[in-house]
């Protein structure tokens, strides 16, 4: 295996910057409420008038599917990570496809920092880069609100200088 | 010049296609009757309609009759029409962009022609006199170019009639859109229903035969009502862009708008060597259904040509394309012999597919973001595929299932080229 150039490899300088757990709390939670749905699609099982062998097998079904999920979203979270080098930004992330983008400063057209409820009651951001394509897919979830802040002025910061030679 | 009306017969031409529609509407309520009435009813309607028809252009006659064109002292050419509300328009010759006679099919039967006086500016900039004898239109034109002329002597080749950059045959337009993967396949299709629906006698394919045959005939024919007698012009602003044959569009393409293009060659294509190719282009909101084409079908050698007046310099046949590697075929079995990526110091091209073969090349100035995914499948194989951004539209840009190491190499360069190419821009 030709391993020697990784293109999702953490570049030299900086190396990934993780994301907060916090972001898999908050995913967690959201998938809990989620479930709430399925408890009341197991209710509803338990009392049709189908047998308590039904309700076992979906119970066990959901709670499989619960642990499985609760698991890949930390791989997910651990997954994500970005890195800025002098003229771009790298956000890498992904566990079965594997993406990165990268996003030189000049390219930026605005840099969109939200939160939902969730995340600010857990204190978490994301910061989404946009270009003048609307395929690019440069978002960093599960940011803490003072390295979010700080890296959108960074970013619009840098952003500026690469454009003001135009 | 003395004002001159357009020509009387003109709204018979314009109210034809009307006909059969009012024929339609007579026989509806009729319908019922025919049963019992027979070729009595039929007749009523046939002559129902005709007279409506004639009382109609007779009303439309009085009012068309009365449009008036002139240019006058200043320069400008005028237009008077309305019988009960009255309009005036004037077009500032000076600023003239193109002035066409056209003949649409009706009108021709009647040796009458079209007369299109365009100039610049946003908006209705332009005057459309339906219709004139073939002898008023050349007068009228002439008179139109002297006049712009007069006002800007600095131009005076503008905008003569040269020959045209490329023309699409019907002939060719109709092959092309018979022969796409999907339509050949799906009348292949219908033809074989057809076949057996005979064979057993059975009717039960005819439903399909519907479905399979009506919706490539309607594609077909709304592709080529919109791409007939489509023909491109060198103009000062860029290339324009003429078709359609019941509405005709006028199209400008400027140069250093164009973001992206692609060079689109379907399997049975490739035994005439015909290409189609389409453009991403800045600031416009491409239609959907039909998106921004450069030429709808042409030899490879005249789409490289036109490829050649809208990025000057660029040299397709030869780019340096890099591979995909041989192990590729376990995920791409069909196309990975064409699959590859190139980079110039102008541009990133992308090779892909294998019935419909695609090069999408975009300019590095206008590429937004490098992307790079890797499958399961592609992350087994050491395999990944990039893609280049750019601003909405026909064209995308993927190398795919290409070597990972590759694509490392080729996504750092592409980086570097783009903030290069933001520094120096195209020419």
């Amino acid at each position: 295996m030709a391993q020697s150039a990784d293109p999702f490899a953490a570049p030299t300088q900086t190396g990934w910057v993780p994301v907060s757990p916090r972001l898999a709390t908050a995913r967690r939670i959201t998938l809990l409420l989620e479930y709430l749905l399925v408890v009341a699609g197991g209710v509803g099982i338990a009392i049709s008038p189908l047998g308590t062998g039904w309700l076992l097998a979906y119970v066990i079904v959901a709670v499989i599917a619960l642990v499985w999920i609760w698991w890949i979203i930390g791989r997910r979270v651990r997954s994500f990570g970005y890195a800025e080098r002098d003229d771009d930004l790298l956000v890498v992330s992904g566990i079965l496809v594997r993406r990165l983008v990268i996003v030189p400063y000049g390219r930026m057209q605005m840099v969109d920092l939200t939160a939902g409820p969730i995340d600010r009651w857990l204190g978490i951001s994301t910061v989404q880069l946009h270009t003048a394509a609307a395929t690019t897919d440069a978002t960093i979830p599960g940011l803490l609100p003072d390295e979010a802040a700080a890296l959108r002025d960074r970013l619009a910061a840098r952003g500026e200088q690469r454009n003001a030679g135009l | 010049m003395t004002p001159r009306r357009t020509n009387p017969l003109s709204p018979l031409i314009q109210a034809a296609p009307a006909l059969p529609a009012a024929a339609v509407f007579l026989l509806g309520p009729g319908a019922g009757m025919i049963s019992r009435g027979g070729a009595t009813v039929i007749a009523l309607a046939i002559g129902g309609a005709i007279i409506g028809y004639a009382a109609f252009v007779g009303i439309a006659s009085l009012l068309w009759w009365r449009r008036t064109y002139w240019i006058d002292d200043d320069g400008d050419l005028r237009l008077d029409s309305g019988l009960i509300q009255r309009s005036a328009r004037r077009l500032q010759l000076s600023r003239l962009q193109s002035v066409d006679v056209v003949a649409p099919f009706l009108a021709r039967l009647v040796g009458l022609v079209e007369v299109r006086v365009e100039v610049a500016g946003t908006g209705d900039s332009r005057i459309v006199l339906r219709y004139l004898t073939r002898a008023d239109a050349e007068a009228l034109r002439t008179r139109v170019l002297v006049a712009s002329r007069q006002a800007d002597p600095l131009e005076p080749d503008a905008h003569s009639p040269a020959d045209p950059l490329a023309l699409v045959p019907p002939g060719r337009l109709m092959a092309s859109l018979l022969l796409r993967s999907v339509t050949a396949a799906l009348l292949v299709v219908t033809a074989a229903l057809l076949v057996m629906t005979i064979a057993t006698q059975g009717p039960a394919g005819l439903i399909l035969v519907v479905v399979t045959g009506g919706l490539p005939i309607l594609s077909v024919a709304s592709e080529f009502l919109a791409n007939y007698g489509f023909r491109v012009d060198r103009t000062p602003q860029g290339l324009r862009i003429r078709r359609g044959l019941l509405s005709t569009q006028t199209r400008t393409i400027p140069p250093d708008r164009v973001h992206a293009i692609a060079i689109v060659s379907p399997l049975l294509w490739r035994r005439w060597d015909w290409v189609r190719v389409t453009l991403t282009i800045a600031g416009v909101e491409a239609d959907q259904a039909r998106p921004d084409v450069l030429i709808p079908v042409a030899p490879r050698e005249e789409a490289l040509r036109l490829i050649g007046e809208v990025l000057p310099g660029l040299d397709i046949d030869a780019l340096p394309f890099e591979s995909a590697p041989p192990r590729a075929r376990w995920r791409a079995p069909w196309s990975w012999r064409f699959l590859a990526c190139a980079i110039t110091p102008e541009v990133i091209a992308a090779r892909s597919g294998r019935i419909t073969r695609t090069v999408s090349i975009a300019l590095h100035a206008h590429v937004q973001s490098v992307r790079v995914t890797q499958g399961p499948w592609e992350r087994r194989l050491s395999l990944a595929s990039l893609h280049a951004d750019t601003a909405p539209g026909p064209v995308t840009v993927v190398a795919r299932h290409l070597a990972l190491d590759e694509v490392d190499d080729l996504a750092a360069r592409e980086v570097e080229q783009m903030r290069r190419a933001r520094l120096t821009p195209w020419r």
